[in-house]
């Protein structure tokens, strides 16, 4: 939990700059809008910093979570830090948190976020949000994303999948490592990464044979890192330009939950080509 | 490209009151894989709803993936491409030598929430052509485009295009196993010239944008799981020959009006439904209709032609029914009765007297082993 703390924390020096910056030129209306934020992200930490004690003892639980669904995605986004489909989330609540829930029941959790957001906005600290892709700011396919995050964390652009699949790994690397004894199904989850980043396996191209106990989460967050490094500043632009596109153009809702209704479908001309 | 309108009124009313039935991968590569069949070439070109046709004359087509195999299909696509095509890239990586940089990962199965094939066709070629920014490596279910007897049909590859060194190739990926490096030889043909079916219409697309239609490699990948497992293993398909025949068949059909000729105005396949769309016309009569387009049945349409049962049975007692292998064996005889005769003993007219002979010859070797032939 240590990293939506920390994650937060960051949020919240950010915000007070920025509200600074609006109090200076004299901008009340932004300067409240910045404000109103500054205390959400406060609120979630404080949120944060409450659950964290539970959730070491849930941790424990090898049965199912008595936590909402909700709070269950939360814990698992909380602990990758990007977003992810279902499954994935799933899978990693499973091993770090010790229970699991079928992902059918994720998609309707999405629409209930969307709906108590839209008839009260901001009451929660959190809502469990879209993903958006970064070229028509649309819900990304099968993404959750937690709406506390930065808007650049939360635009999916084409390097994206690949980028925040390695940060992913990274993140549970680092989640085993801060475990005195990691169960299996962590490890397992650590070796399903390994196999799929160059040079993250123990010896390479033996990462069939090898075990889960021969995943070591310090090889994994290094190579991940090496090739994080390759894509890291394309996808960064990316999604820093998308980013900026989604601010200025979507409201507070469609920012969490995609824009729906402001993309104009092509006209065709006789031909079949789209006209320009 | 374009047919005379008279050629779309009649086939407009060989078709009857039906909408006309899209094309897809599998009916385009089924085209392909009869090409000498009039009445296929002759329905398809009209876009007769072929299965409905089948089923009201007493012969409903034997097709349908079962779920399970959809089920399993589906689960293994989702493994290859889950996590921004993670295991996907780790084999392209093993296998093409696929560069490190090479990770854009675009979805198509729909734009901007939406899934209307026009929609998705226009963003499949902006990505493709380069009008759209970003770096794209893999185009996930992208939309692709045919012309076929005049009319669009869409194409949702099952498949990812990937570009490699600057160039396309397609990637089929299939639930099929392949046990000790072999694989079911019929499932890979067949995924090979669905493979070819995509490379056209890809390199219409590329082409149709200015492009260059040889960025787009004859070389497509197949990806299907290995032994009972579920790890992927790839392999690299040459569709040169299959895109040939493609061809072929496809201009074949911008000439239809050659074969339409041939059978009178007044033909048509309407079922004359009611209100409710239950087919009113008498079975024999639609089954005349069909009767009247010569087919060309081989073992082969079992697994592509949905009329295949009622061609089946038209084709009893000729040599043909018995396939390509057969009917070349026992080449200028049309009908197995004729070839039990002259096995027989009967005595042969003159141009079949070499062939006379070689079927006594077996007749007897066969006497010597199992008995009488029957």
């Amino acid at each position: 939990m240590a990293q939506t703390i920390e994650a937060l924390e960051r949020r919240i020096d950010e915000l007070r700059v920025a509200v600074r910056e609006a109090v200076l030129p004299g901008d009340k209306a932004l300067a409240s809008a910045r404000r109103a934020e500054l205390k959400r992200a406060e609120q979630a930490w404080e949120d944060a910093l409450a659950a964290t004690a539970p959730r070491q003892v849930l941790a424990q639980q090898a049965q199912g979570s008595l936590l909402p669904l909700r709070e269950q995605v939360y814990e698992a986004l909380s602990l990758l830090q990007v977003p992810a489909a279902p499954k994935l989330i799933a899978t990693v609540h499973e091993a770090f948190f010790g229970s699991t829930f079928p992902t059918t029941r994720v998609t309707s959790l999405k629409r209930d976020e969307e709906r108590s957001f839209r008839s009260a906005p901001f009451a929660r600290p959190y809502y469990i949000c879209a993903a958006l892709s970064a070229d028509y700011l649309s819900p990304s396919r099968g993404l959750l994303a937690v709406s506390t995050w930065p808007m650049e964390k939360r635009v999916i652009g084409s390097l994206s999948p690949r980028v925040d699949f390695l940060t992913a790994a990274i993140r549970v690397a680092d989640a085993i490592e801060r475990i005195p004894t990691p169960p299996a199904t962590a490890r397992q989850l650590l070796q399903r990464f390994a196999g799929n980043i160059p040079g993250a396996a123990p010896v390479p191209g033996m990462l069939a044979s090898a075990g889960p106990d021969q995943v070591r989460p310090d090889v994994v967050r290094q190579a991940a890192q090496a090739e994080l490094a390759v894509h890291s500043d394309a996808d960064t632009r990316l999604r820093k330009e998308a980013a900026a596109r989604a601010r200025k153009q979507l409201g507070d809702a469609e920012q969490f939950f995609g824009a729906k209704d402001g993309f104009q479908p092509v006209k065709y001309d006789e031909t079949g080509s789209a006209a320009s | 490209m374009n047919q005379p309108p008279e050629t779309t009124a009649r086939l407009d009313r060989l078709r009857g009151r039906a909408m006309p039935v899209n094309h897809n991968a599998r009916t385009i590569s089924a085209l392909a894989a009869n090409p000498g069949c009039p009445r296929r070439a002759l329905l398809d070109a009209a876009g007769v709803n072929k299965q409905r046709i089948a089923a009201h004359i007493g012969y409903p087509a034997p097709f349908g993936q079962s779920r399970f195999a959809i089920t399993r299909g589906n689960a293994f696509e989702a493994r290859l491409t889950d996590n921004g095509a993670a295991e996907l890239l780790t084999l392209l990586r093993d296998i093409l030598e696929l560069d490190m940089t090479e990770v854009g990962y675009t979805d198509f199965h729909a734009v901007a929430g939406n899934t209307s094939r026009e929609l998705r066709h226009a963003a499949t070629r902006n990505a493709l052509t380069g009008q759209d920014y970003g770096p794209r490596t893999l185009f996930d279910h992208p939309m692709l485009r045919l012309r076929v007897g005049g009319r669009h049909a869409y194409l949702e590859p099952d498949l990812i295009a990937l570009r490699l060194d600057g160039s396309f190739h397609v990637i089929e990926i299939k639930s099929f196993p392949v046990i000790d490096g072999q694989a079911d030889p019929a499932k890979v043909a067949a995924a090979a010239i669905q493979s070819a079916v995509y490379v056209h219409a890809l390199r219409d697309l590329i082409a149709e944008a200015g492009g260059d239609p040889s960025q787009v490699s004859h070389e497509t990948i197949l990806i299907a799981p290995k032994d009972f497992a579920s790890h992927p293993v790839a392999a690299s398909l040459d569709v040169r020959k299959q895109l040939g025949v493609l061809n072929r068949q496809l201009t074949r059909m911008t000439r239809i009006d050659d074969l339409l000729a041939q059978y009178p105005e007044s033909l048509t396949f309407d079922l004359d439904p009611d209100a409710d769309g239950t087919p009113r016309r008498d079975p024999g009569d639609l089954a005349q209709a069909i009767a009247l387009v010569t087919a060309n049945y081989s073992p082969e349409c079992l697994a592509t032609c949905e009329l295949c049962f009622a061609c089946r049975d038209e084709a009893h007692g000729s040599t043909g029914a018995l396939g390509k292998s057969v009917r070349e064996d026992l080449g200028g005889i049309e009908y197995t009765a004729q070839a039990l005769s002259l096995a027989r003993g009967q005595l042969p007219p003159a141009d079949r007297a070499e062939i006379a002979v070689q079927l006594l010859r077996a007749a007897q070797i066969r006497e010597q082993l199992l008995g009488e032939v029957s």
